[in-house]
């Protein structure tokens, strides 16, 4: 089937999140209610203000690495390597192989927000450069040019559709392509032009990829200005708490590959059955039949989600959890983790809870705390919002096939 | 294919050659280019190897648009281009604010404007890393208009709060192919029927030392003083690199039928668009244009275009040694098999307003679009003698007049991806 009605599943997923290397980690600490937010490490700054961060540890970079050629690694800030092994993931579980399979394939990319290169990356030419207020810019033209003191490949680095080209040359895609920038947004853009381009029957395979990271003093500091993230030096995210103080930064990848579900074996698809989005949430449009879950971003500030709630209450959804306390706030890579654990939580007919939850803005919500909770779930809502408040719905259904 | 048509409605373009996209064509069509010696700001030894560039020239800014907010507002270079264009296109276009309501916003802006200095102001004296007291103190004395305090997506927020579109805002980025994608996923929008119109095009600037060099470093910028400003020479022998430019072009693409009820008079339409991966090199084109050949392919495809109905190819024409190869390459895979293909037109526009990186493929669509509607095709300029391996008909020197009903207009991009738009003339009764 090849129209607007064809239904459009999720046949494979990955990720590399503070969490781990790969879904099952992910998983795992999902319905543990184990958040992989931890004390930030980073020998650019020190803060007492800002103490932790949804990392991605050492050994999780170094299992992606291994998905990445060498030869191709000097092109990829490290964001771009987990994104390329998330995808590699996601092809796994699959069972398709670009190239070789004679699949017409897509690929849909987005990265994070703030992509300008590390300060780190400019730090010791800086020094050198450094006159008493400001730098000698002619001698640091001059170190650039002739010592090479900047690398080169630095402007690459930065592009923002570096993520698309390095995946497109690990898994040889000479297919259509698009590359979005920004969190939700992004990802809903993606998405949808992934979705249609699978209905429309002229791709058989859609690879979607997210990845960022806000790992920069500068990043973090404007996340801060903006509000976004919390500096009062919190090591916890409590999303949906009356406690929650603030928003903590993560970092990560995560890629799905859809497919026509008319085109994968006769066994149960999750399915992405609708998308919507609006620069307001509260305008945003919702399904009119009750859910029975919803995945549901959160701001880690206690009024805003409070406000948040609000919106989820006219979902009339039977459970509510949330994947943000795990991971931190995600900028290239939200939605496709919401709709990882939500293809996790509906195949495993089981709710993960929201990671240290206790005290919920909204006591008449049915937000899920404290252990998994196993439930008869059907269909699930996901819904993400930016911090300039666009906002982004997307529907899953579990079906069998017909 | 969809029975829905799409129109492009409005034009906005700022570019070296001014502000508005009348002047843009008036220039072009006479051969004309603004390419002129250039040195970053910051350096005063006169010592860059870069000596040449396609700047927007402020002195040239018409009254009408002395007290547009994006010149007073905090915003990169880029994003004041981007705003300016995308006002012109609007107000070209005629839409007011109900019927703007609904509408898309498609921006492609490129890598961030970076300023060395202000990365200097994060760094603690000693060399140590920065406690958060210091970083914080200093970020607050980080310029507002660079993009350190500027997420990527903020030329599209500030366009779609100005026009007052609530519809998606979609930030796109795919470098140099940026604003060709930016124009075909608000074209594959209108088709949907998601939306009835989209402001969709590109802003950019590269034009600073840290960029410049990074470009200049990797080979692809043209350090060559032998042809003073007359070193864009795109299919040429002796072509050396690409010549950044600097500006900003958006168009107003609507359904045919949202255009007609309103009374808009279209100036072409938008029939197709395909996109390709080389999955070759992130630095250079695939030699033999594989990709870029499936890239024009898909957008015929998507057109119900045949080759042989092609007037006209708006060439990505870097004026690189590499690209200009494999683009001719590409034009005679697809192209190669028809007879028409010895009168075929490639035309590109990089020598006469530099490379505007993501925001290239918009003016270049405008372009296209005015030489469907005008059955003119401007000059490559500074094409004397060509590269023996480039061997097509390239309109050489001066503007051509000539039946234009359909053209491509082709954008590539760094990491290997690959854009082309199919645009048509405007005819009543379809194609």
């Amino acid at each position: 089937m090849t129209s607007a009605t064809a239904r459009i599943a999720i046949a494979g997923s990955g990720c590399v999140l503070p969490t781990g290397w790969g879904v099952e980690g992910f998983w795992s600490a999902a319905r543990e209610g184990r958040s992989a937010i931890a004390p930030l490490q980073t020998p650019l700054f020190h803060s007492e203000r800002i103490a932790a961060f949804g990392q991605i540890n050492d050994a999780t970079h170094q299992r992606s690495r291994q998905d990445v050629a060498q030869n191709l690694q000097r092109y990829c800030p490290p964001a771009v390597i987990w994104g390329v092994s998330a995808a590699r993931q996601a092809l796994a579980e699959a069972g398709v192989e670009p190239g070789r399979d004679g699949l017409r394939y897509g690929l849909y990319c987005c990265q994070g927000g703030y992509t300008h290169p590390s300060v780190a990356s400019y730090g010791e030419l800086l020094q050198e450069s450094r006159t008493d207020n400001a730098a000698d810019m002619n001698r640091l033209a001059r170190q650039v040019l002739q010592e090479r003191a900047l690398d080169p490949f630095l402007v690459l680095k930065s592009l923002s559709n570096g993520l698309l080209g390095v995946v497109s040359l690990a898994l040889k895609l000479e297919c259509e392509c698009n590359a979005y920038m920004q969190g939700v947004a992004g990802n809903l853009a993606a998405l949808r032009q992934a979705h249609s381009a699978l209905q429309s029957g002229r791709i058989d395979v859609a690879i979607v990829v997210g990845a960022g990271s806000e790992l920069d003093p500068l990043a973090l500091a404007a996340l801060a200005e903006a509000g976004v993230i919390g500096t009062d030096g919190s090591r916890q995210m409590l999303a949906f708490d009356r406690k929650g103080s603030g928003g903590i930064a993560g970092e990560g990848a995560a890629a799905l590959v859809l497919r026509r579900a008319a085109d994968l074996p006769p066994e149960p698809q999750t399915c992405l059955t609708a998308l919507f989005a609006h620069p307001r949430l509260d305008a945003l449009s919702l399904p009119d039949k009750q859910v029975d879950l919803l995945i549901s971003s959160a701001t880690g500030t206690a009024h805003k989600d409070a406000d948040l709630a609000r919106t989820l209450a006219r979902t009339g959804a039977a459970h509510i959890t949330s994947s943000t306390a795990l991971t931190g706030i995600l900028s290239g890579a939200p939605s496709l983790v919401d709709l990882i654990l939500a293809r996790q939580m509906l195949q495993a007919q089981s709710i993960a809870p929201i990671a240290g939850l206790t005290q919920p803005v909204d006591t008449h919500l049915p937000f899920v705390s404290g252990e998994p909770r196993d439930a008869v779930l059907h269909d699930c809502l996901v819904i993400n919002r930016d911090d300039n408040g666009f906002s982004a719905c997307y529907q899953l259904d579990l079906q069998a096939d017909d | 294919m969809s029975a829905t048509r799409i129109v492009i409605t409005g034009m906005g373009a700022v570019t070296g050659f001014g502000f508005e996209w009348q002047t843009l064509w008036e220039k072009m069509l006479g051969a004309e280019h603004c390419v002129r010696p250039w040195q970053p700001q910051d350096l005063q030894d006169n010592e860059f190897p870069v000596r040449y560039a396609a700047p927007v020239d402020m002195t040239l800014l018409p009254g009408h648009l002395q007290n547009h907010p994006a010149w007073t507002l905090p915003l990169e270079k880029r994003s004041r281009f981007g705003w300016v264009a995308a006002s012109q296109a609007v107000a070209d276009s005629g839409l007011n604010p109900g019927q703007l309501r609904e509408a898309a916003v498609l921006c492609a802006s490129g890598a961030p404007q970076h300023m060395l200095a202000d990365m200097l102001l994060t760094q603690a004296p000693d060399g140590a890393a920065p406690d958060w007291q210091h970083l914080m103190a200093r970020a607050a004395e980080v310029s507002a208009e660079g993009s350190l305090r500027q997420a990527n997506d903020r030329l599209a927020r500030v366009i779609a709060d100005d026009l007052g579109c609530e519809g998606p805002v979609i930030n796109i980025s795919s470098a140099c192919a940026g604003a060709s994608q930016a124009i075909g996923n608000a074209f594959r929008m209108i088709r949907r029927g998601e939306v009835d119109v989209a402001v969709a095009g590109g802003a950019d600037s590269v034009l600073n030392l840290d960029t410049m060099a990074a470009l200049y470093l990797l080979g692809a910028a043209s350090g060559e003083q032998r042809w003073g400003a007359d070193l864009c020479r795109p299919f040429d022998r002796d072509r050396s690199g690409l010549i950044a430019g600097e500006g900003g072009g958006f168009v107003v693409l609507e359904s045919l039928e949202h255009a007609l009820a309103r009374g808009a008079t279209p100036y072409a339409e938008v029939l197709g668009y395909g996109s390709s991966l080389d999955a070759y090199k992130v630095t250079a084109p695939q030699p033999e244009g594989r990709g870029a050949a499936l890239a024009m392919q898909a957008a015929l495809d998507d057109a119900g275009l045949q080759p042989q109905q092609i007037d006209l190819i708006n060439a990505h024409g870097t004026s690189t040694p590499l690209n200009d190869v494999a683009e001719t390459l590409a034009i005679k895979q697809v192209f190669g098999r028809h007879k028409h293909f010895q009168t075929l037109a490639v035309s590109a526009n990089k020598s006469q307003f530099g490379h505007l990186i993501a925001a290239a493929g918009a003016p270049e669509c405008i372009v296209t679009a005015l030489a469907c509607l005008n059955d003119l095709v401007t000059p490559t300029v500074n094409l004397h003698e060509a590269d023996e391996r480039c061997d097509l008909d390239y309109c050489a020197g001066q503007a051509v007049s000539r039946r234009v009903d359909y053209a491509l207009s082709n954008s590539f991009g760094f990491g290997g991806l690959n854009t082309s738009l199919a645009l048509g003339k405007y005819r009543e009764h379809g194609q």
